[in-house]
């Protein structure tokens, strides 16, 4: 980092803090603090919505997916535009009329309080599980940037989160997502000009389209079914339009997004924007990763792209053979690319033929140098499992961008870290004191002790992610982690939202064995299938409807709900 | 809270459509490009 890097990159965060500061001023009402006193437009709601879902792990491990395995992750956002439409005719205009502060109130106004209390305890579990992740993946850009211990890094970016969060609520939330999205828009476009700027002059933008292509770089759809192929247009269509109308319709993190919203149409407006809008973007990213492969066509990256599993493997004897294996078929794979473009532009199909069965083959011999050097990370008593997808673009960035433009990156990665971190800890704070504390702690209490409250959680939920930030080395590919973890409990959730609203019959016991049982299904496909975690929420959802609706039908009398327990809330 | 029109195409039902057709658009898109450069 140079110093001009550094003034872009404090610039920046300073003045994400200061702004949240400054819109989040006036929150000294409850429902100002939780729901910005319903005024928000749907540009803003849109936004942040958008900045809430793209955390700092989109940036990062997307880009490094794309690098190793392709556009295939696109598949996975297919389903958001099916989904947001059934929440907009659906959803939206329940929760908003009902004016809630919650999605899980409405469950008890529909069956019954252990069914919220049920809803609420599995989004604390999820959504508190993924708060620590979203803070340990900026952790992990300056750990290896400027060598500061992650811990450290976590720190920082959650005293700033946590600063604004605490005092302005979802309104300094909210604008500074606004604020956020600009500078990682801004960001993402100076990203992928500059990539195709440091392209040999020989190499084309349509040349490295066509390099990325033949190396299945480019393979945004993936039409074959496999139950355990992550990525392909039926587990995107199908799987993630569950996921997202869990994630969505029963998150409060999303859900409290919209109900900010000043009107119905504003909140749908949000949603739909969204719709339109991710997918591009979702794009885009993915594609300045295989703009990164095909710039290192060129340039050599090495062997691994996290430097301190790399010095220490260097050490060892085996490492020779490994890093001679890498040069030469680097080598290769630099002629053959040359060579490919060259015979392109002849148009002569013969060679073209022949050079991509080069290209292809020397890229083989990188993957297994790239194997091999991994393996060795693991029997020379590194991490089990290790991959280093996490570190390819920003060892790009580091290395190879302009100062200033690394700066400006490095801002993008926090920016989106903190603004899907501190829209995670409100809602976390809200569902905490509306669902349990207001509703079992302090039933009846003055508006300023329960913005006090609020208050109180947002900072517990904020050193809590912290604290959590410290497990996320242990998991694998982060973008995938956090998905995971959702997928273990959306299922759930959203086959309780589908019975309160499309099965009038059903009632609470019916529905809260349902969830358990759900949840059950869910872990046992998760612990004992190889299945693609996107057809989790499928599983999740058909299990509760089908295990509600057999109790209603099967045993009327079990369904009977406790009378007392249908208290208006 | 009332259920406003959207500000555009009329009824929320058209607006709905819209982006069904937008997806469908979206996803075309992503399959020629995939074939293109495969």
């Amino acid at each position: 980092m140079r110093p001009l890097d550094w003034i872009v990159l404090i610039t920046s965060l300073v003045s994400i803090v200061l702004y949240g500061l400054y819109r989040g001023r006036g929150s000294n009402t409850v429902d100002r603090y939780l729901l910005a006193g319903k005024t928000m437009p749907w540009y803003a709601m849109a936004l942040s919505i958008i900045a809430t879902q793209a955390s700092a792990v989109t940036f990062i491990s997307t880009t490094g997916q794309s690098y190793v395995d392709g556009m295939r992750f696109v598949q996975a956002y297919f389903g958001l535009p099916i989904a947001m439409i059934v929440i907009c005719a659906t959803v939206v205009p329940l929760f908003q009329k009902a004016n809630i502060y919650t999605a899980y109130e409405y469950l008890e106004r529909r069956f019954d309080s252990k069914t919220r209390a049920l809803a609420s305890a599995i989004f604390l579990c999820q959504r508190g599980l993924s708060a620590g992740l979203t803070l340990y993946a900026p952790a992990i850009v300056l750990s290896v940037i400027l060598g500061w211990p992650e811990r450290t890094t976590t720190m920082l970016m959650g005293t700033m989160v946590i600063t604004y969060t605490v005092l302005g609520g979802i309104k300094a939330v909210q604008w500074s997502d606004v604020q956020q999205m600009g500078i990682i828009f801004l960001g993402l476009v100076m990203a992928l000009v500059a990539v195709i700027v440091l392209m040999p002059p020989s190499v084309s933008f349509g040349d490295a389209m066509f390099l990325a292509g033949k190396a299945g770089r480019l393979n945004a759809v993936t039409t074959h079914f496999d139950w355990n192929d992550r990525f392909n247009i039926w587990s995107g269509l199908i799987g993630s339009t569950f996921l997202f109308l869990s994630y969505f319709g029963c998150d409060q993190s999303q859900v409290q997004r919209y109900l900010t919203g000043r009107s119905i149409a504003q909140s749908k407006l949000s949603l739909l924007f969204t719709a339109v809008v991710k997918i591009p973007m979702q794009f885009f990213i993915l594609f300045i990763g295989a703009m990164v492969f095909v710039f290192y066509l060129f340039v050599q990256p090495p062997v691994l792209f996290q430097r301190a599993e790399l010095s220490r493997i260097e050490q060892a004897g085996a490492f020779q053979p490994v890093a001679e294996q890498y040069n030469r078929a680097f080598e290769d794979r630099r002629q053959a690319a040359l060579a490919l473009v060259e015979a392109h532009h002849t148009r002569d199909s013969a060679a073209v033929g022949r050079r991509i069965a080069e290209y292809r083959a020397a890229q083989k011999e990188i993957d297994g140098a790239r194997t091999a050097a991994a393996k060795l990370v693991e029997s020379t008593g590194g991490e089990k499992d290790f991959t280093d997808t996490n570190y390819i673009f920003l060892s790009f960035v580091t290395r190879h961008l302009p100062a200033g433009l690394v700066g400006l990156i490095i801002a993008v990665i926090f920016a989106a870290a903190m603004s899907a971190s501190s829209g995670e800890i409100n809602s976390l704070a809200t569902v905490t004191v509306v669902d349990l504390y207001r509703r079992y702690v302090r039933r009846k209490a003055s508006d300023h002790h329960y913005l006090a409250a609020s208050r109180w959680a947002t900072l517990f939920w904020g050193i809590y992610a912290v604290t959590f930030a410290g497990w996320g080395k242990r998991l694998g590919s982060l973008i995938v982690a956090v998905n995971v973890v959702g997928s273990l409990f959306y299922g759930s959730l959203l086959g309780c939202f589908v019975l309160a609203l499309a099965f009038r019959r059903v009632g609470g016991t019916a529905t809260f064995i349902g969830m358990l049982a759900g949840e059950a299904a869910i872990f046992s496909a998760f612990l004992f299938t190889g299945m693609s975690y996107l057809w989790y929420n499928v599983i999740g959802c058909v299990v509760v409807v089908g295990t509600a609706l057999a109790i209603t039908y099967l045993a009327p009398g079990a369904t009977a709900t406790t009378p007392g327990m249908r208290q208006p809330v | 809270m009332p259920d406003e029109p959207p500000p555009f195409l009329g009824t929320w039902r058209r607006v709905y459509i819209a982006v069904l057709i937008y997806l469908c658009v979206i996803i075309a898109a992503a399959y020629l490009f995939t074939r293109a450069f495969q």
